[in-house]
């Protein structure tokens, strides 16, 4: 596996792990907590790591541009 | 300020997932390095968790947090790799990021309080792992025919075409998620269907055209599933990602018992 593609399965392992992480798994109700990560702050996190992602893809492109 | 340890007044628990009462605590790194990962036991149940400072996992600061993406995708890889290691021992259930208690008795008060209904989600989850499979299909090149159009008529019988050809793929697509949602359901014990993810958020020039994940006991019969359903099924690269800890497979909500 190339650099860059293994660059990408990183980001696209990212993607599907915020994915799971941040939207799945048990929220427990019922009891005080300090902070479950409500379903505002997910999309709100979730935006952020795809902005980033998109930003780090642009910039691979950019490298693989400017190299070629 | 990674630096200083763990001030008393201002600790609160992070609970990571829960398993089998017997089970080791993970070794993993936790959310917060300056602390460890336990195992909190209360009856049949274990509670994953670990120490997290609250000016960082407060309700007050976390959506500041959350909007930084270096943070976010350290403490969601911290998050995954505690259950991964407890997922390689066996059952488990894993906790929606940032779940935090204020201390360790509400933590266990929560544990002992919904005992019976962790049991079930760990019975259910016991021995099967969940896996990703995602389907793309090279996308549509054509279109564009209506705006090089050069008279009103030619425009309008552009537009329709290209309109049918649009159902056309829609249903085709359709057609191809179905087949492949039953023939991989067939070899596994649950699966559900997740939204599609757009190419920017998939990172892939092919379109994706079905996203599923499938709680699994024999990999090996699913992988023969995956192998004859990427033969059969025209026009479709398969990409299989997992094995996770069954975060589809729990239940969504655990309100009091």
């Amino acid at each position: 596996m190339s650099p860059d593609r293994q660059a990408l399965q990183h980001e696209v392992t990212l993607i599907e792990l915020v994915d799971r992480v941040l939207n799945k798994g048990v929220v427990l109700s019922g009891d005080i907590m300090l902070s479950v990560a409500g379903v505002d702050l997910v999309y709100v996190g979730l935006r952020v790591l795809l902005a980033s992602v998109a930003t780090l893809e642009e910039q691979k492109q950019r490298a693989v541009e400017g190299a070629a | 300020m990674a630096a200083l340890p763990l001030r008393e007044d201002d600790v609160g628990w992070y609970l990571y997932g829960v398993v089998a009462n017997g089970a080791d605590a993970p070794s993993a790194a936790p959310v917060d390095p300056r602390s460890e990962v336990v195992l909190l036991v209360e009856g049949p149940v274990g509670g994953i968790a670990s120490r997290v400072s609250l000016e960082e996992f407060d309700e007050a600061v976390l959506p500041e947090r959350l909007a930084d993406a270096e943070w976010l995708e350290q403490k969601i890889r911290a998050h995954e790799q505690v259950l991964e290691e407890a997922l390689a021992r066996g059952a488990v259930v894993p906790c929606r990021f940032c779940t935090v208690y204020r201390d360790e008795e509400e933590l266990r008060r929560f544990l002992a309080g919904r005992a019976d209904a962790l049991a079930a989600a760990l019975a259910r989850v016991e021995g099967r792992v969940e896996l990703g499979v995602k389907a793309f299909a090279a996308r549509a090149g054509r279109g564009g025919e209506a705006a090089q159009a050069q008279s009103g008529r030619a425009y309008l019988e552009a537009r329709r075409r290209e309109q049918q050809e649009r159902e056309e793929l829609a249903r085709s697509r359709a057609d191809v998620a179905a087949r492949l949602h039953e023939r991989l359901l067939a070899e596994a014990h649950d699966g559900v269907l997740l939204d599609l993810q757009s190419r920017d958020v998939s990172g892939r020039d092919a379109e994706m055209v079905f996203n599923g994940a499938y709680l699994v006991a024999d990999r090996g019969r699913f992988d023969e599933a995956l192998t004859a359903a990427e033969r059969d099924v025209d026009g479709v690269e398969l990409e299989l990602t997992g094995p996770w800890p069954p975060y589809n497979f729990v239940p969504e909500e655990l309100g009091r018992t």
